[in-house]
């Protein structure tokens, strides 16, 4: 009788103590010499959400603008309004999902189809056809504008030529005057992040540098001054970003030559090379290309359709596709070394140009250049999980190969975080990236 | 949308696992005096303190207690103002011992059941450090037949044989969402089994002190044939083979323990214990799986243990016949270096403060009551294979009780 008596003792002692937290003093979060009262966030694709080749409600919510301002709320951080699309229309543009594995191995994707926000596609005279979207009003900190250049922020048309950003304009396509630097500059606004300039390299890079230019160089670097200035014109601090290399992204480093090579050697051990159409040289005024064996150095764009490989091609006496000198894998799906060289380049410069501006203006910046590099070289570890650039495995890149998951944007929202607190002496706390997820397998 | 190849799973269920936590709730008695009792010749549970002693005692006796234990951690990531809690999970270590032999004779059998390593930590499935573990039950129950023999009056030496029935249970999460954004989930169950063995001498001094040094060797539990289980969406579940078993081996570690006992007067007791154990031989932990994939691939995490030691002083006062006062405290160090520390046991430096009461029952029949308060110093720690970055704080609160009888 005793013991059950005691027993329930203890047992009363026990639940006593589980009331008993353990005292833990954690940093205050504080805004330092900054203000987050009104932030806005600047730029492309990456800063809207896009994910798995389209713009949807999903990725828009893990936006890492959102989760900065989301981390921001505890050091005055005000209220922060994306441009969603609604329940009804979630799916917005259109996206890729992952179906399943082929026997072997490789993804399958569907596109969804169904609960878009298309309202129907324009044609511009002398641009052509614009996709347009079920517009937005209301208000807007996050101005991210998928497919937008540094390139494009003074031009007056750009809300004709561009779906994105004729959404958030209150005119039909054809109608529209206003540039996108007045129209992000128009409401005031107290704090800015800014990662413009991905688009003028990887609009060349991404179409094997047949199908877009760069950026010129002293046009970028003069965009860029004037952007910041308007930026900071009223004493807003904010982060830049510099742009990735592009060539370390999964897009690029998926479907190599090797790979091609070995499974034509499946069927055919004699093949040596397959073959594709390079630049001649590294000049990017130069136009001569020529056909020559593929190397490590050469990239091919993950869209390339692999099935090519070997057809007949009737135009050239029905010689198999990608295996001759006369018959190479087209321009438009190989970023040759001599383009992978000026891109480079580009991006170089580029990032010389945000550093020293942003420097001038006493801007932070959060240097994605170094920090995407090193993923792709040495992989990054957070909190048990082990991340890197590969395509799905590695967590962090979407299905499109270029745009991130929740996950990266999350991880990309702390280096934000980590240049604003450093730059401003600002204790913002830093997101928790294992809430968010990485790419969804199927059941 | 076509692609060539290309899809290795790695996700590697990176191994992490406990330390044997060490759990020093041998006895009631010696709980409240600070975990003393080496030098001692009190109870039965001279069997796990010292079995040198167990020849020294008067009586036979019968005894059992139990500690209910709420370890209550806390986890602020670096740079952060976020804070996650284990939840209110109640271990149950628990001793039992019956030491017997003929009247007055020179020596005494014992057996003694208890469970000096174990942890129960829950950190729940939403919280920053999921991939590395969700929760973990350990637990270690050693069973010790024990002789003892008293060499002369003032001399007496034991030994046993000590066999452990193992259990541990690790749940964490894994990477892969599937289609409604969920993690995976993978569960590490089994039990095993290791053997092993103890020794002590037990001396009283001329000046009436006592003086005992034991000693508790390493016992390497191995675990063959435990569950595995990998919960992934389905169409990765070919890479996490179902059913699928585990093996593995946790070397709980040998402690040396050097006790001395002082008898200012009739009714008072005072003890100090010094204690060393050998955690250096807790090198890594692998886990072996009986079915591999590319992305099931067996593991092996360092942790590097370094030798911990313990210092004890306690204290026992009898003011009135029926009653026993007692308290007493330590410090601990730790056995996880720096980079080393896991969620599953955040280990630091540590103090603790007991307390307790006997109080005889009836003839025969004592009941003792303690209680432990423990603080584990604050620890900021970034673990090197998890990256897991932040300050671990835990405070451990133990209250006992325990029944024995004796002739």
């Amino acid at each position: 009788m005793n013991k059950i008596k005691n027993i329930f003792l203890a047992a009363a002692a026990v639940s006593a103590f589980a009331a008993c937290k353990t005292e833990v003093k954690t940093t205050e979060p504080t805004h330092g010499s900054a203000d987050f009262s009104r932030y806005v966030a600047v730029g492309n694709s990456l800063t809207a959400g896009y994910a798995d080749g389209g713009l949807y409600l999903d990725g828009q919510q893990n936006s890492y603008p959102s989760i900065i301002a989301k981390q921001m709320q505890g050091a005055g951080g005000g209220t922060f309004t994306q441009p969603l699309f609604s329940a009804d229309q979630a799916n917005g543009s259109g996206y890729i999902t992952l179906t399943g594995f082929d026997q072997n191995g490789s993804p399958v994707t569907a596109p969804v189809t169904s609960n878009l926000a298309i309202r129907g596609v324009v044609n511009i005279p002398s641009f052509g056809n614009v996709t347009t979207y079920t517009k937005y009003t209301g208000d807007i900190n996050n101005y991210g504008v998928p497919g937008i250049k540094l390139l494009h922020i003074t031009l007056n048309t750009y809300g004709n030529l561009n779906g994105y950003f004729e959404r958030l304009l209150p005119g039909n396509a054809g109608t529209n005057t206003t540039s996108y630097l007045d129209f992000v500059t128009a409401k005031p606004f107290t704090f800015f992040t800014n990662w413009l300039g991905n688009n003028d390299a990887l609009g060349y890079a991404t179409s094997g540098g047949a199908g877009d230019v760069l950026t010129d160089k002293a046009t970028f670097a003069q965009l860029y001054t004037l952007l910041l200035t308007r930026m900071t014109a009223n004493g807003a601090k904010g982060v830049c970003a510099t742009i990735p290399d592009v060539t370390s992204i999964p897009y690029f480093n998926t479907v190599t030559p090797a790979l091609i090579l070995a499974n034509v050697q499946k069927a055919n051990p004699a093949a040596q090379a397959i073959y594709i159409n390079a630049k001649s040289n590294a000049d990017p005024t130069g136009t001569a290309y020529a056909a020559r064996p593929a190397t490590a150095n050469d990239l091919i764009t993950l869209t390339f359709p692999t099935s090519k490989i070997g057809q007949p091609v009737a135009s050239a006496g029905n010689l198999p596709y990608g295996l001759t000198p006369l018959t190479p894998i087209d321009n438009q799906y190989v970023l040759d070394a001599n383009e992978v060289a000026i891109v480079k380049d580009y991006v170089t410069y580029y990032n010389n140009t945000i550093k020293s501006v942003a420097a001038s203006k006493g801007i932070a910046v959060a240097d994605m250049y170094t920090f995407f590099n090193d993923i792709a070289k040495n992989g990054l570890v957070v909190d048990g999980v082990n991340l890197n650039a590969k395509f799905i495995s590695g967590g962090l890149f979407s299905l499109d190969g270029v745009h991130l998951t929740p996950r990266g944007y999350a991880i990309v929202a702390n280096q934000f975080i980590k240049a604003l607190n450093a730059q401003y002496n600002a204790t913002v706390p830093l997101a928790n990236v294992a809430q968010y997820r990485s790419v969804k397998f199927p059941n | 949308m076509r692609r060539i190849l290309l899809f290795l799973v790695t996700f590697l269920p990176v191994a992490t696992f406990a330390q044997g936590f060490q759990v020093n709730l041998a006895g009631q008695k010696q709980i409240g005096m600070g975990h003393t009792g080496t030098g001692l010749a009190q109870d039965g549970a001279s069997v796990f303190f010292n079995p040198g002693a167990v020849a020294m005692l008067s009586q036979n006796s019968i005894q059992a207690g139990i500690s209910p234990l709420l370890f209550k951690s806390a986890f602020n990531p670096a740079g952060t103002n976020d804070i996650y809690r284990t939840s209110n999970e109640v271990g149950t270590p628990f001793s039992a011992y019956a030491v017997w032999g003929p009247k007055a004779s020179f020596w005494k059998v014992g057996l003694g059941v208890y469970t000096p390593f174990g942890g129960l930590t829950n950190w729940g499935n939403n919280w920053e450090g999921k991939y590395v573990v969700e929760s973990l039950n350990l637990k270690a129950i050693y069973f010790q037949p024990t002789i003892s023999i008293k060499l002369a009056d003032f001399i007496s030496i034991g030994g046993g044989f000590v066999y452990n029935h193992g259990e541990v249970d690790l749940s964490r999460a894994i990477p892969l969402a599937n289609a409604s954004g969920q993690d995976g989930q993978a569960e590490l169950k089994g039990s095993g089994k290791g053997y092993g063995w103890n020794a002590g001498v037990y001396v009283k001094t001329e000046s009436g002190v006592t003086v005992g040094l034991s000693y508790r060797s390493k016992v390497k539990t191995t675990i063959n044939n435990g569950d595995a289980f990998f919960t992934v969406p389905g169409s990765l579940q070919a890479s996490f083979p179902q059913p699928n078993t585990f093996s593995a081996s946790l070397p709980l570690p040998a402690t040396t323990t050097l006790g001395l006992g002082f008898y200012p007067s009739k009714k008072w007791t005072v003890a100090f214990d010094a204690n060393l154990v050998s955690w250096h031989v807790y090198k890594a932990l692998e886990f072996d799986y009986a079915k591999n994939t590319s992305a099931l691939q067996d593991t092996y995490s360092p942790r590097q243990y370094r030798d911990a030691f313990s210092l004890r002083a306690g204290t026992e006062y009898r003011p009135v016949n029926k009653w026993a006062i007692r308290a007493g405290g330590g410090v601990a160090s730790a056995a996880a270096r720096n980079g080393y520390v896991t969620p599953e046991v955040p280990d630091a430096k540590r103090y603790y403060l007991t307390g307790g009461l006997g109080y005889t029952l009836a003839n025969r029949l004592d009941l003792d009551l303690s209680f432990e308060f423990e603080h584990l110093f604050a620890r900021k720690q970034t673990n090197i294979e998890s990256q897991l970055s932040g300050t671990f704080r835990s405070n451990v609160y133990i209250p006992g009780v325990s029944l024995s009888y004796h002739w």
